[in-house]
């Protein structure tokens, strides 16, 4: 028999995501993706100055907030041809490093690890057990027994109040959680010095940004002005100051989150590297240039692509041929002028809503027809997923000595082949990985700002800055990482005013609907074959979901065939 | 008593930027010096460290209640689950940091809710409902009453 469940909305912020899945014999057997929220950005930068639509598209999400506004910028300077100078370049490096670190230990402790450890289990665990096992796994120095028996009595004190709030609602007691009572405290315990850990980090973005969230970037550089000496610029006091907080985010990532991430590895490794997998191809924009952003080689995350899991090549991808990347409709809600099985490159691409799903409330998405706002994208026909592993893989086959010797360390200290890393846990792993990497590129690109300081002032490129010195007509490309995946902004400028913007975000990759021959994107074909314990609340679904990083996501409702609220559920 | 005067919202989905555009214009009064403002955006974990700063904290933010559009409600909410509900796109931000505030401080400053009743919150665009936008100097007196 099978059984159609729904689970929404699992994301709230980047659009909102629903899944339909069906299940029979306790195994999924079909998915749909849905994004029920529009977007449409591009309509509200139509019309304006190119050198301000990075201030309104870096308004769009509270998460990545800076990385829609450093990709537009990127897209304005590819199509009115300037070069930032390299302060600039270090700057835009360590912003975006910073915010990877930020994202990934959030989404880790406070989105994705209450799928793997169990807060009601940690309230059993014996606190001079924990403190053995914790000083087993690094050398954090909050490990005393006194310190797990205090988070112990706090978390314990707010459960009892009633008001569970962000612990409301889960899936405690669940089969599927695995980890010892001492290592779900273990991980409690970080949980909440992960709070405190990433009010930190931030301040390192209003630094140069000048403002947190939605920080300042500028066509040609950055608008911070650096000078060592003046009390009103970003001087030496404050240069320390970012420094210190680089040396703190390293020293959590490396003594706390690995080593939990290795943890839970190691428990799930049997299940969960072996299930969750999904498509087999891996798209990777790149990002981090040690020179500028038009010199790919030197790049610390390679661009290019792997196809069908095979290692030994990287594929190179090229976001300006009309031929490469398009955006189907066939199953999402707009109208094409060229029709329904027509792709449109970014640069011809439309944005004409079309909605013909079913009128809310309702119980079901009509899946044989248009099931979602989110477009689906290809890369020459063929599904892509983006994110960390993606990132991982290309560099791992672009033979990059960083990630391969991560990666291979890893594998060896868990027991794993390498096939594990096409998976659930693959994926949850190399975004851990990712970040340890970030701590290290984050104070090598601030060494290197400081050494450029010594003689180079430029932060910004002013030749370029009047738009008489644009063209007439001028198109250009933004190419970025962001935490979750490739992002890619394209502009179109005549009569210097944008005439089309067009973003392929990272969960336009990962969570689109099927294309027209039937393909699966990441997310549905992720679930495919996963076995599902309870239908009634479907842990497994969250797990290889959230190990996309969808966002964050918040109250996830679910509602069995007849429409009927069966439970809720806070994860945020 | 420092006090901050925090809207948040999506600017770009028009109502749901409604604490923003109260903001905006608190920035043309005069207030006393120990009333900052703050623009938050719909930064939910970002803000954590700017709040910790604060006696009092009075936040502004859409609703969408079942209230005539326009509606304005000052809420002293003691737990999070005390917030009204459906806030927003960014609901779960601000909710959340409240009770993370409260998980890992173990106390919290005053905190005033301000929420205006919205229509519109799911089309993209940057003009407020002109129900919403009439009642904005509403809001503006309603915050100079309450620091001044």
């Amino acid at each position: 028999m099978t059984k159609r469940i729904v689970v929404d909305p699992i994301t709230r912020i980047e659009g909102h995501l629903r899944i339909e899945a069906e299940i029979e014999n306790g195994i999924i057997k079909d998915a749909f993706s849905s994004g029920t929220m529009v977007r449409g950005i591009e309509t509200i930068v139509r019309d304006r100055d190119p050198r301000d639509v990075w201030a309104f598209v870096g308004r769009i999400c509270g998460v990545c907030t800076s990385t829609h506004s450093l990709c537009s910028v990127r897209a304005v300077e590819d199509a009115i041809d300037t070069v930032v100078p390299p302060n600039a370049e270090m700057v835009r490096n360590i912003m975006a490093n910073v915010l990877f670190m930020h994202d990934h230990v959030v989404h880790f402790y406070h989105l994705h690890a209450f799928d793997w450890v169990d807060v009601v289990s940690a309230l059993k665990a014996d606190p001079a057990a924990a403190s053995v096992a914790a000083a087993k796994l690094s050398d954090w120095p909050k490990s005393s027994t006194g310190y797990f028996k205090a988070i112990q009595d706090r978390v314990g004190k707010f459960v009892d109040s009633g008001q569970l709030g962000i612990f409301a609602n889960g899936y405690w007691g669940h089969p599927a959680y695995k980890l010892t009572p001492e290592q779900n405290l273990i991980a409690v315990a970080h949980y909440l010095e992960a709070l405190e850990w990433q009010k930190e980090i931030v301040k390192v973005h209003a630094v140069f940004g000048g403002k947190n969230p939605h920080p300042n970037y500028v066509v040609g550089g950055m608008p911070c002005s650096i000078n060592l000496e003046e009390p009103n610029a970003i001087n030496a006091e404050r240069l320390a100051f970012v420094k210190k907080k680089l040396i703190e985010a390293k020293t959590f990532i490396d003594q706390v989150y690995v080593p939990d991430l290795l943890m839970i590895a190691d428990v799930y490794k049997d299940d969960w590297a072996k299930i969750g997998g999904g498509v087999s191809n891996y798209l990777a924009f790149g990002d981090f240039p040690i020179g500028n952003y038009g010199e790919t080689e030197t790049y610390k995350m390679p661009r290019g692509i792997i196809l069908d899991r095979d290692l030994s090549k990287v594929h190179p991808v090229d976001a300006n041929s009309p031929e490469e990347i398009k955006e189907y409709i066939y199953h999402s809600w707009y109208k094409y002028s060229k029709g329904n099985s027509e792709g449109l490159h970014p640069f011809e691409g439309e944005t004409e809503l079309n909605y013909t799903g079913p009128k809310p409330p309702y119980d079901f998405l009509d899946i044989n027809d248009k099931y979602s706002w989110i477009k689906t994208p290809r890369w020459k026909e063929q599904p892509m997923e983006v994110g960390p592993l993606a990132r991982m893989l290309v560099a791992y086959a672009a033979g990059k000595q960083p990630q391969k010797d991560l990666i291979d360390s890893v594998l060896k200290e868990l027991n794993l082949p390498a096939d594990a890393l096409f998976s659930t846990l693959g994926r949850t792993a190399a975004r851990g990985l990712e970040s340890k990497l970030c701590a290290d590129w984050a104070l090598e690109f601030f060494d290197r700002l400081m050494d450029n300081l010594q003689g180079d002032s430029r932060m910004f490129e002013p030749e370029k800055w009047k738009e008489t010195q644009w063209p007439d007509k001028c198109q250009g490309v933004g190419l970025t990482e962001a935490p979750r995946g490739a992002l890619a902004h394209f502009a179109v400028i005549e009569k210097s005013r944008i005439k089309n913007y067009q973003m392929v975000v990272p969960t336009t990759w990962n969570a689109s609907p099927r294309d027209e021959k039937g393909v699966l994107s990441a997310y549905e074909s992720a679930l495919i074959g996963t076995p599902v314990h309870d239908a009634n609340i479907p842990l497994e679904i969250l797990r290889t979901i959230h190990s996309f990083d969808p966002c964050l996501a918040c109250a996830v409702h679910l509602y069995d065939e007849s429409g009927k609220y069966v439970h809720a559920l806070d994860t945020f | 008593m420092e006090t901050l005067i925090l809207g948040v919202g999506n600017l770009l989905l028009r109502d749901e930027g409604v604490g923003i555009h109260v903001i905006q214009a608190l920035e043309k009064e005069t207030l006393p010096s120990h009333v900052h403002l703050m623009d938050g955006g719909t930064g939910g974990f970002h803000l954590i460290s700017w709040l910790e700063k604060y006696d009092r904290i009075i936040m502004i933010d859409a609703t969408l209640d079942a209230n005539t559009p326009g509606t304005i409600r000052m809420i002293k909410p003691q737990y999070a689950s005390d917030f009204p509900p459906l806030m927003s796109a960014h609901e779960i931000g601000l909710k959340d940091m409240v009770e993370v505030m409260q998980l890992t401080a173990g106390k919290l400053p005053e905190i005033l809710l301000i929420v205006i009743s919205v229509v519109d919150i799911s089309s993209v665009g940057m003009k407020l409902s002109p129900q919403v936008e009439a009642v904005i100097p509403q809001v503006v007196e309603l915050v100079k009453n309450t620091v001044c």
